[in-house]
């Protein structure tokens, strides 16, 4: 069937099974690899994807479900984002196969709440999983990213 | 600059795609233990590939240190999940619904599952053990022909009777650990394509050179006619090294005259290679004043249906399981041991993580007898430079001592001790073991290093370019570290063992020199000798030691049983560090594996079969998963050499968890610690009180580092008043048990 799609910005229209998810389809039609598998069943956070901004499991949303809505993964970004930014000025990273999935939730977190508390970041990221144990880093970098993202509140914070 | 890891840019092996490619799937089998006696693929339709036992019962076996393995099963399939047939099509889809089409007939055999019951009886899995001619298999193997051990290490040291002879006190203990599984976030993916008579295969591997070998040996071609190129891995942790999936790869490629890819589902990550459960009894004998005088250990590391490094793993946990101390008489026996549960292999740490947990909880048990400080018993045996360790060889450069002081006094060990615990930890590298690279100038100024050390996320890439960068007196940016291809690099033993860093940077350190000489082409190599006797275990167990420590701080409810660690430290040797991020990157990493293994990550089984394979009921650590304050340290010395980090802070991890619970009263022996096996060592601890005509305590809720805000308050009370109270607490355990079970696995909800 054919699916219409807002993919990273472009209106497409793609060939899909009905009972594919969309994970698969963002592979397979628009060669966006950043978004991988690694459970299959929505627990890991690898294959994350935004859609109308909300961090979603790709693995487990059938497309024609993502028909008509927006879809963002970190190609989109271009490199330059702050929270990207962020991640490699805190180098938090390892392998890297994680790291897309846990920007775009960093991403949605940092607009749901500018200045999180570590807590905070600890219970929103739950459903990102690193297997390499990347957290004290990533957490470092989400909070490089809320100070440089709002850095007038961070002044007046002190 | 941004970096390929954050714009999703980085391509892995299950990224790459060739002209034509078809996708593989894999038929396993249901059994544990079977004779195959029917495989029929007739209804699988034209346009699919079908590879049954039948097509490769002529190609060789392969394994990396004894030579037991088979591209599909032979006659008989040895765990339940052994690839029986495999399917090649256009998609994966298409490749799925192709096995569901293939029907194999079993007549099953009875199996074994326990590392202890194979190797003393129990069903043979293999009925020959043939030797390995891979160069993985380094040392002295021994296998015991028809018996299920196929290597048995032994260390001999002093004599064993004699010194439990001179002891005044002497604890035993027999501790188990549960099989892990690494669950890399990329699965394993491999593609394979024939080039005429020769292959090429893509795959994210630790170890593309003895993978070449295994291959050539399966298809009997020489070496060369074998290209192995690996791209960066999305993790690994010990699962993608040797020959995984490569060789099904290459048997469907030359079937279908086209290339052809694997990529595991996550489920299949359990049936390919876990970590071995393990069993050591650990008997530990010292004078009244600690002075330790005797050792005994014996290991049952369980390799499952085949051996793949299980013999290298169960030699380096026996030759670790004495610890960092002086014993002047050891006796250890270690067995890597067949079952029928799916093969076992490298895991980070290789064995170490399983001793060091039996090692190190036997000190803490010993303690106890002695009335002694964990700290001060440790410290009083430690080994220092110039001592002489139980394989006879000398140490030197060895900070265990100002490790185990760190870790203390990051815990204020001093003021108290109540809910904290200790571990310190010595770890080989891999003995003997060569490393070659080569410098390559181009006109430009830039510069190109060929080498096979593999990137799996640890950093050694980086860590290497920086090293040239300096050595060459360059800008970090005009060092160039193209993926390793066996075609184009010089041979090196393997990415494993926390090596690369250490082997690599010296032998770079001779091809910039040669370099210098020579203008476009410089050379190095570095090759460590050494190695143990089987029989004996004297020699050199390790070149150089990689050495660590732990500190841990635990809360228990002990009306739960459930705990948490509050506090982790674990300052680890680093000699000189190259690159601080990436160091710091491998400690924390290490640890936080570490807390998996201590709490909650264990392969579960039901008669063989693997009953927790997937993400949701086999858990992994998430951010919310780290204790409440984790740190730990990089501890340089001056002109110092470079020590690898990689598995470091893992192992002492669970065992300063244990021993924190232990100075509770609640005594673990087995990993990882849920919730009710403290229960159950709290009140096995309360029935030990109330028989003992020791006056029992009335104790707060929660036991550990929350009693420290006050004096706990201690009364002594009557011996009938505590039976009672035994009487009740028995009545109530049952439903303690059943609350303990609700709140286990402790994990955040996703």
């Amino acid at each position: 069937m054919k699916v219409p799609l807002v993919v990273n910005g472009e209106r497409v229209a793609v060939e899909a099974r009905p009972d594919e998810m969309l994970l698969g389809v963002l592979r397979r039609e628009f060669g966006l690899l950043s978004v991988r598998e690694t459970c299959g069943i929505g627990v890991c956070g690898a294959c994350t994807v935004l859609v109308d901004g909300e961090p979603v499991s790709a693995c487990l949303l059938l497309t024609p479900l993502a028909a008509g809505r927006d879809i963002t993964t970190v190609e989109s970004l271009g490199g330059d984002h702050p929270v990207q930014r962020a991640f490699v000025e805190a180098e938090a990273f390892q392998c890297g196969y994680c790291t897309p999935g846990m920007i775009l939730t960093a991403k949605r977190l940092l607009e749901e709440m500018p200045e999180p508390s570590e807590e905070e970041i600890k219970t929103y990221l739950g459903g990102n999983l690193c297997r390499c144990g990347c957290y004290v880093k990533i957490i470092e970098a989400v909070k490089l990213a809320a100070a440089e993202s709002y850095p007038l509140r961070e002044v007046s914070g002190t | 600059m941004s970096d390929p890891r954050v714009t999703g840019e980085l391509r892995y092996s299950q990224d790459i795609e060739l002209e034509g490619m078809l996708h593989a799937r894999i038929l396993r089998s249901p059994h544990p233990h079977a004779r195959i006696s029917r495989v029929d693929a007739s209804a699988v339709p034209e346009d699919v590939v079908v590879l049954v036992p039948h097509d490769v019962r002529d190609l060789g076996y392969y394994g990396c240190q004894i030579k037991d393995q088979t591209v599909l099963a032979q006659e008989k399939v040895r765990y339940a999940g052994d690839p029986v047939a495999a399917v090649a099509a256009t998609t994966p889809e298409r490749a799925e619904e192709a096995l569901d089409l293939i029907e194999v007939d079993y007549e099953e055999l009875p199996a074994v599952f326990d590392a202890a019951e194979a190797a003393a009886d129990g069903p043979l899995v293999h009925e020959e053990i043939k030797l390995s001619e891979n160069d993985a298999a380094y040392f002295g193997l021994r296998p015991q022909q028809g018996t299920n051990v196929c290597h048995r290490f032994r260390i001999r040291h002093g004599d064993i009777e004699s010194g439990f002879g001179e002891a005044d006190v002497v604890v035993e203990e027999t501790y188990f650990t549960a099989g892990a599984q690494h669950a890399p976030m990329e699965p394993h993916a491999a593609l394979a394509r024939w080039e005429g008579d020769g292959l090429e295969v893509w795959t994210g591997s630790q170890t593309p050179f003895n993978t070449r070998m295994d291959l050539a040996g399966i298809f009997g071609i020489p070496e060369e006619k074998v290209r192995i190129v690996c791209p960066p891995m999305g993790g690994s942790f010990g699962a993608k090294t040797f020959v995984r999936l490569e060789a099904i790869a290459a048997c469907l490629a030359r079937k279908a005259e086209r290339p052809t890819k694997i990529v595991l589902d996550r489920d299949e990550e359990w049936l390919t290679l876990n970590r071995h459960p393990a069993t050591l009894k650990v008997k530990l004998g010292a004078k009244r004043d600690g002075t330790l005088v005797a050792k005994r250990v014996e290991c049952w590391a369980n390799t499952g249906a085949y051996a793949d490094c299980g013999p290298g793993v169960a030699q380096k946990m026996g030759f670790a399981s004495p610890g960092p101390y002086r014993i002047p008489n050891v006796w250890v026996d270690s067995h890597a041991v067949y079952t029928n549960l799916p093969p076992n292999g490298a895991y980070r740490g290789y064995g170490q993580m399983q001793c060091t947990w039996a090692s190190e909880r036997t000190i803490d048990l010993l303690a106890e007898k002695l009335e002694m400080d964990p700290l001060e018993l440790r410290l009083k045996n430690i080994l220092k430079d110039g001592d002489r360790y139980c394989t006879g060889e000398i140490m030197h450069d060895v900070h265990f001592a100002e490790l185990l002081q760190r870790a203390a006094d990051a815990v204020r060990w001093n003021e108290n001790r109540h809910g904290k615990g200790l571990c310190v930890m010595l770890k080989g590298m891999q003995t003997p073991s060569r490393a070659s690279i080569a410098v390559e100038a181009s006109d430009n100024g830039n510069y190109t290093v060929l080498c096979a050390t593999a990137e799996m996320g640890q950093g050694a890439r980086k860590a290497i370019r920086l090293m040239a960068a300096e050595l060459l007196g360059v800008e970090v940016e005009k060092v160039g570290f193209p993926d390793p291809d066996t075609d184009a690099v010089p041979y090196d033993t393997r990415t494993t063992s926390s090596r690369s860093t250490h082997m690599m940077g010296r032998a770079l350190e001779k091809a910039v020199e040669d370099l210098r000489k020579n203008g476009r082409r410089g050379y190095g190599e570095v090759v460590d000798e050494g190695g143990l006797d089987p029989d004996t275990g004297q020699g050199v167990a390790s070149s150089h030691w990689h050495q660590g420590a732990a500190a841990a701080e635990v809360e228990v409810d002990k009306e739960t049983g459930r705990f948490s660690v509050k506090r982790l430290h674990a300052p680890v040797y680093a000699g000189r560090v190259i690159n601080r991020p990436g160091a710091e990157l491998q400690n924390e990493g290490s640890m936080i594996m570490g807390v998996g293994t201590a709490l909650f990550e264990s392969v579960n089984f039901s008669e063989g079969q693997v009953s927790n394979a997937n993400l949701s009921d086999y858990c992994v650590p998430a951010a919310g998963d780290m204790p409440e304050v984790l740190t730990h340290e990089l501890v340089e010395g001056e002109r110092a050499e470079v020590h690898g980090l990689g598995e470091t802070a893992l192992p002492p991890v669970p065992p300063a968890i244990g021993n924190a619970l232990h100075s509770l009263g609640i005594n673990i022996t087995g990993l990882p610690i849920t919730a009710e096996s403290v229960l159950d060592a709290i009140d096995r601890r309360d029935e030990e009180r109330t028989r003992s005509t020791l006056p029992s305590q009335e104790e707060p809720a929660t036991e550990g580092v929350a009693g420290k805000n006050g004096a706990r308050r201690t009364y002594a009370v009557a011996f009938g008043i505590s039976l009672g109270a035994l009487v009740v607490g028995l009545l109530l355990r049952s439903r303690r048990i059943a609350a303990a079970k609700r709140l286990v696995p402790r994990r955040l909800a996703r």
